[in-house]
């Protein structure tokens, strides 16, 4: 019995190169491993050039058994992904012992839980100013998008000249610009506007700049049989956008939009430069308080949190979008 | 052979010298004609002999360039008249169907009636599912377009149009997407709608329908009617040579 099978896994496997064969990588491991345990220079910077030739050594090896893996069409997927997994695992742990790194120094720099103390509320302020300012600025450049793309659609040479312009001109824009000038310059104008319409302008300015061009190509992508079709039945041009082109031109425009607004609630964080009481600029507050700059490590990881989510969404748009246009 | 209809009737569409350019290129040169109504007309000629254009004038999907036409009296060719007005009258049915696509079978019916007319879901419902019986695809109307097969869907189209209760209704071409099978299908509506004294101005090429359903044919040469009479007249008596010489081509 046993012996068929060892017979069996020798024809099974015969036709690949010995480097290829379990035969060989299996031992390779293992002795690698014996090696490394015997062989490997104590943690901290290698002071002499023998350390750091037998880390590179040793990571070289063990990346050559790894590619040997994952370029063989015939190793099963989940040891593919181990392997990569490992040698990600292991440049990590190289990294930690051997990059001289004074690890505590960063624990108690970055990851400093003590420095959080309090400092938690103020997250919470910061998270509810940039999602009241994510909220107003995408509903409004939404709308404004909307019209623009609308408009724009209609190829009317006239409006073709304005909207066009104002397109170009606030996609060329950068946000932190037109946000200082709009808080730091207008007041000479007399017009004063607070920081958060100060930020909330301009970014429904660049936003829907970005998304009348969204929402044009959605509703020019939908066959003009179509507005035909709703016209002869005499609905008129609003309800043909509303009831036909509209509710079609959504799976076009759904990836690219949401794309943008992710974009949006990060670009909010610019208006940290107009103290607009958002979470990067509470961050910036803690970390002066707690003179750590831990609150501002840990203010990624909340953005992080509210993005991540939303990102993931996106993805999954764009990939229902594609199964759509291949029906 | 042919429907007969009497005449001693106001006209349901007078076409008054129209002509219609696509910037310098002359596809209707001047044409004058009417329909009367229950009339089932049928247009004939060669391709890019301007069937559609003219089709598509009567209902001002194209702007004519000069000329009058007149819808059940009323001038239609003047910036002023709300042609969506006009339009809801007159139903269109196109070759490639043009259902709408995101829109279950009873909502494409139920759509115009509802949000053109005015009435109440649940009663333009019950006529949508009543016509879509009469079309013969009752059981799909939860269906969406995609899931039905060409002649099932060019009926769903018929029912759209007649849901909005129109005077009128035009086929361009309503079977010349279609598999021979489903040709059939969709020319009994045609028939039975005929039958019922639909007025209809039909460009086809399905011989056999033209013969039996039409009370008159226009024969359509490089954008003017070269001649029009009854089936038996334009079938076995035709005066033009240029429609004996159409008529050889296609029989
Ligand atoms: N939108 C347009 N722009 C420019 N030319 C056009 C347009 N529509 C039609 N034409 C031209 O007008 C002429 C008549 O076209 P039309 O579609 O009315 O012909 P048809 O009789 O319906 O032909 P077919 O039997 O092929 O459908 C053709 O020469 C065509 O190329
Ligand atoms: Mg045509």
């Amino acid at each position: 019995m046993l012996s068929t099978e060892i017979r069996q896994w020798g024809t099974r496997f015969g036709h690949l190169p010995w480097y290829r064969r379990y035969e060989f990588l299996f031992p390779a491991l293992v002795v690698l491993l014996v090696a490394v345990g015997f062989f490997m220079p104590p943690e901290g910077r290698p002071e002499q050039f023998f350390d750091g030739a037998t880390i590179l050594l040793a990571f070289v090896s063990f990346l050559a058994l790894v590619l040997i893996v994952i370029t063989d069409r015939e190793k099963p997927v989940l040891l593919k992904r181990a392997a990569s997994l490992s040698l990600i695992a292991l440049f990590f742990l190289l990294f930690y012992r051997y990059s001289g790194t004074q690890w505590d120094r960063v624990r108690h720099q970055f990851f400093n839980l003590q420095a959080l103390e309090g400092v938690w509320p103020m997250y919470l302020t910061g998270l509810r100013f940039t999602l009241q300012l994510s909220v107003v600025a995408a509903l409004a450049s939404i709308g404004l998008g909307l019209v623009l793309g609308i408009l724009r659609s209609l190829r009317n040479p006239v409006l073709e000249l304005f909207i066009g312009f104002y397109i170009d001109f606030f996609r060329a824009m950068p946000l932190i610009v037109s946000m200082v000038v709009v808080f730091y310059a207008l007041p000479f104008l007399g017009i004063n506007l607070s920081a958060f319409w100060s930020a909330a302008t301009s970014l429904i300015l660049m936003n829907s700049a970005f998304q009348a061009e969204i929402f044009r190509a959605g509703i020019e992508s939908i066959p003009k049989r179509q507005i035909e079709a709703a016209k002869a039945l005499g609905l008129g041009p609003m309800k043909t956008m509303r009831l036909v082109v509209l509710p079609q031109a959504t799976r076009i425009i759904l990836p690219p939009l949401s794309n943008n607004l992710v974009s949006l609630v990060k670009d909010t964080a610019v208006a940290y430069v107009i103290t607009y009481p958002e979470l990067l600029t509470q961050a910036r507050h803690a970390v002066i308080w707690k003179r750590n700059p831990t609150p501002l490590i840990f203010s990624m990881f909340i953005y992080l949190a509210t993005l991540l989510p939303l990102t993931r969404y996106t993805r999954f748009l764009e990939k229902r979008s594609k199964r759509w246009v291949k029906r | 052979m042919g429907k007969a209809v009497e005449t001693d009737k106001q006209p349901i569409i007078q076409v008054t010298d129209l002509h219609k350019y696509f910037s310098t290129l002359h596809v209707l040169k001047g044409i004058t004609t009417e329909v009367y109504r229950g009339e089932v007309v049928s247009i004939m000629g060669p391709s890019g002999s301007g069937k559609s254009t003219f089709l598509r004038c009567l209902n001002r999907l194209e702007e004519p360039t000069s000329g009058s036409i007149k819808i059940d009296g009323e001038e239609i060719v003047d910036h002023k008249v709300d042609i969506n007005m006009i339009r809801r009258d007159i139903g269109m049915v196109f070759q490639d169907y043009n259902l709408f696509p995101h829109l279950s079978v009873i909502q494409n019916v139920t759509l115009a009636p509802v949000h053109v007319r005015g009435t109440k879901y649940k009663d333009a419902e019950e006529i949508g599912m009543k016509l879509l019986e009469r079309v013969g695809v009752g059981e799909k109307a939860k269906e969406f377009p995609s899931n039905l097969s060409g002649g099932q869907q060019q009926r769903v189209a018929i029912a759209r149009s007649l849901a909005m209760h129109p005077k009128i209704m035009f086929f361009d071409e309503p079977t010349s997407a279609l598999d021979p099978e489903m040709i059939r299908e969709v020319l009994d509506v045609m028939r039975d709608l005929a039958e019922s004294g639909m007025t209809m101005v039909v460009v086809s090429h399905e011989l056999g329908f033209i013969r039996e359903a039409s009370s008159r044919i226009f024969v359509l040469e490089n954008g003017s009617i070269i001649e029009e009479g009854d089936p038996d007249a334009i079938f076995n008596n035709a005066q033009q040579e240029r429609t004996k010489k159409f008529l050889s081509m296609i029989i």
